[in-house]
């Protein structure tokens, strides 16, 4: 152990569980090799500190128990509640919103004047294709009797 | 038992009141702030309430709270950022005192109970840790557990457990090292400048 240096065997093991022929050697060696020594010093100081933390415990309060009951009962009546009956009251607000927009669009459409369709059919006649091809309007036309008439009004006259 | 895993409240009663010293030290391993060790102890006992059917006795129920107690706590801390390194100038007073009033006589015990500037001292060094590394190395260095008694609370393999632990102390003392080191060169150059 004199001749080897006692980092490993720090780090391997708590200082306090080495039996005391361990710890002799290592103070042996301790006491000729600086590097070692600073390593032994900060690996006792280390030990020292760390049971310190661990016996920093904290006991539970006399009030624990009564706490953690009332938050198990609270847990176990959220679970009883029905699942139609939790789904409801999550999605409650989005769904009662929905309602009044859908009555509001319902009477709104009930309410409007419907006096749009004349103008549309107007507007549909003066764009339809024979007008558009032909280049005159529907009430511009003959009907077939106005045509036969207008052929032999000239055979009557002539008569 | 049969009766806590019936439902029954007042068997629960009985398992917080008999096991909250057991959960209340573990969670005192993680955190200082009384509020967050109560806090985690009540999530052990309202999992475990919850996963109480699937105990099925093997061990003891202890020892299954113990490690629903560690991996409630890890799962708590893993989100914690982790503090880089310190140095020797984030140390209080109180502290670089007591580095520098460290037992000259090495066979020199000190009282470790109680000891509120050892404890922050500590809470420093860990913080270079990881959490399950700090876990590994509280356990066996600071209550003495065995390698077998940590993995069977962390459910981790006594390898892992011994390589943590290795890594662990290693770190530890290279911090403390450090500290050392730049406290005996400041109380070199004090003397100079008297």
């Amino acid at each position: 152990m004199k001749e080897k240096h006692i980092i490993e065997v720090l780090d391997n093991a708590s200082i306090t569980s080495l039996s005391e022929t361990q710890v002799n050697e290592i103070q042996a060696h301790a006491r000729e090799c600086v590097s070692c020594r600073d390593a032994y010093d900060a690996a006792r100081l280390s030990a020292v500190v760390l049971q310190s933390r661990a016996h920093a415990t904290i006991e539970p309060s006399p009030f624990f128990q009564t706490r953690v009951m009332a938050a198990w009962r609270e847990q176990q009546a959220v679970e009883n509640v029905p699942a139609i009956w939790r789904l409801w009251n999550s999605a409650k607000v989005l769904v009662s919103t929905m309602a009044v927009t859908t009555a509001a669009l319902a009477v709104v459409s009930l309410m409007a004047p419907a006096s749009t369709t004349p103008l549309l059919d107007q507007s549909l006649s003066a764009y339809s294709a024979e007008s558009v091809i032909m280049g005159q309007s529907s009430d511009d036309q003959m009907s077939y009797e106005q045509v036969l008439s207008t052929i032999y009004e000239d055979d009557d006259d002539a008569r | 038992m049969r009766q806590a895993q019936d439902g029954e409240e007042s068997a629960f009663a009985e398992i917080v009141r008999r096991y909250s010293p057991r959960v209340f030290s573990v969670a005192s391993r993680f955190f200082r702030q009384r509020s967050l060790v109560e806090e985690a102890a009540q999530e052990v006992f309202l999992k475990a309430f919850t996963q109480l059917g699937s105990f099925e006795g093997r061990g003891s129920l202890e020892g299954w709270l113990t490690r629903i107690a560690t991996n409630t706590c890890l799962n708590m801390v893993r989100g914690a950022k982790r503090r880089p390194e310190f140095t020797v100038s984030d140390l209080t007073e109180d502290e670089q005192s007591w580095l520098d009033h460290q037992p000259i006589d090495r066979s020199e015990q000190r009282s470790v109970e109680n000891n509120l500037v050892a404890t922050d001292l500590a809470d420093r060094l860990l913080s270079v840790l990881s959490p399950e590394d700090q876990q590994a190395l509280l356990m066996i260095d600071g209550e003495k557990a065995s390698i077998k008694e940590v993995a069977e609370a962390t459910g981790w393999s006594e390898s892992k457990v011994k390589v943590r632990a290795f890594r662990a102390r290693r770190k530890v003392r290279e911090a403390m090292e450090k500290l050392l080191g730049h406290r005996s060169k400041e109380r070199a150059s004090e003397q100079v400048t008297r």
